[in-house]
């Protein structure tokens, strides 16, 4: 079984779900066996405002652990995580990292700041 | 009684506070043609929350089990105020888009947001090429639309694509602009059922005119379309010596 453990920067209990990467898909947003797939699917919220279409980044995570099992970031998310606040070399989307391994154990952080409302004056 | 958060504070905010959720009701129901709709919103007690033009908003659907978040990309300019506009298609299989189409003048739909990277932050500072296809006109159409309020420092130019003519939304208002704006060009393309792709000729118009044409690479895109189209068309552009972020594009 794989195992992710979700620290929350806004002080919220730490959640941890063990799974099965082969079960997968475990919802219906994000791509199927990604780490937003799986916290969804155990009924652990995560933000993902496009609906898990990597159009946005308020599903953005820091991987404490295990970035090496993840799957690798596609131009697309890089793209869009570089107008992320709070970008660490460990950031990723939770909604395109799929996990595939399954003996991972995964660790991220859910930062206390996500990009959201853009604003300018109106 | 709480008040609405001032919009010039919100950017970025805590995830950990609970998102303030609105609620809009349709005013105005438009069908484009029989598989694509505009529906305009009225704000219900709060104002509009503010928004650059290419942002879309996430809308609760409230399916028999769950409540699933769907984008819908607002189709009018922040200037335009209420109601403001959501352009869509009727996706087969798609719940989301099955209960935005079954959505009657008067109902209300509850969303939070706007959210969005493909943005128009400030006026383009180089010659600039949108390329929109289908309902990805309307990430584009309010940013022409903010553009179009002052003279044009550069030239700008709209390639639009659909896979049929019916399917090129807002043509009439897109070609009073060009009538308008000396420096704005249009170009629609309609795939037929004898011509290939949308996106095989999107590429081609785009390498002949963009690429073949000149080695001149200060240009700036902006793209927005459902499907691989858009990412080989970001290919096709940053592989050939565009910068990279002077490519932005939005794939749904």
């Amino acid at each position: 079984m794989a195992k992710i453990r979700v620290i929350f920067e806004n002080g919220d209990p730490e959640r941890v779900v063990e799974f099965d990467p082969l079960a997968a898909p475990f919802h219906h947003d994000g791509k199927p066996g990604s780490i937003l797939d799986v916290l969804l699917g155990h009924d652990i919220h995560l933000e993902h405002a496009c609906g898990g279409n990597c159009a946005c980044t308020t599903c953005h995570v820091i991987v404490r652990q295990g970035l090496e099992v993840l799957s690798e970031a596609s131009e697309q998310e890089e793209d869009l995580l570089d107008r992320a606040p709070g970008l660490t070399p460990f950031s990723r989307l939770a909604c395109q990292a799929v996990i595939e391994d399954p003996g991972a154990e995964i660790v991220v952080t859910v930062p206390r700041f996500t990009i959201n409302q853009v604003s300018e004056s109106r | 009684m709480s008040q609405p958060p001032n919009p010039s504070t919100r950017a970025p905010v805590a995830a950990s506070a609970r998102r303030v959720t609105y609620q809009a009701r349709v005013e105005r129901i438009f069908d484009h043609a029989e598989d694509t709709r505009s529906l305009f919103l009225r704000m219900v007690d709060r104002p509009m929350p503010a928004f650059v033009p290419g942002m879309f908003i996430s809308v609760a659907i409230p399916l028999a089990a769950e409540t699933r978040t769907r984008p819908y990309t607002i189709a009018t300019a922040p200037e335009e105020g209420e109601p403001f506009e959501l352009c869509f298609n009727l996706v087969t299989g798609g719940a989301g888009s099955a209960w935005m189409f079954a959505r009657r003048i008067g109902d209300a739909i509850d969303f939070n947001g706007p959210f969005g990277a493909f943005t128009l932050d400030s006026k383009p500072q180089a010659e600039t090429i949108f390329i929109a296809e289908g309902t990805g006109i309307a990430a584009i159409r309010p940013m022409l639309k903010r553009l179009m309020t002052a003279p044009l420092a550069h030239p700008i130019t709209l390639l639009y694509a659909a896979d049929r003519a019916d399917h090129l939304l807002y043509r009439q208002e897109l070609q009073q602009m060009a009538a308008a704006e000396a420096r704005f060009s249009l170009q629609t393309l309609a795939a037929g059922p004898d011509t290939h792709d949308v996106y095989e000729q999107l590429l081609a118009l785009t390498r002949r005119r963009w690429i073949a044409a000149d080695q001149a690479r200060g240009r700036h895109f902006y793209i927005c379309g459902v499907g691989n189209g858009v990412i080989a068309l970001r290919d096709l552009l940053r592989g050939s010596g565009y910068e990279r972020r002077a490519v932005r594009y939005e794939q749904w």
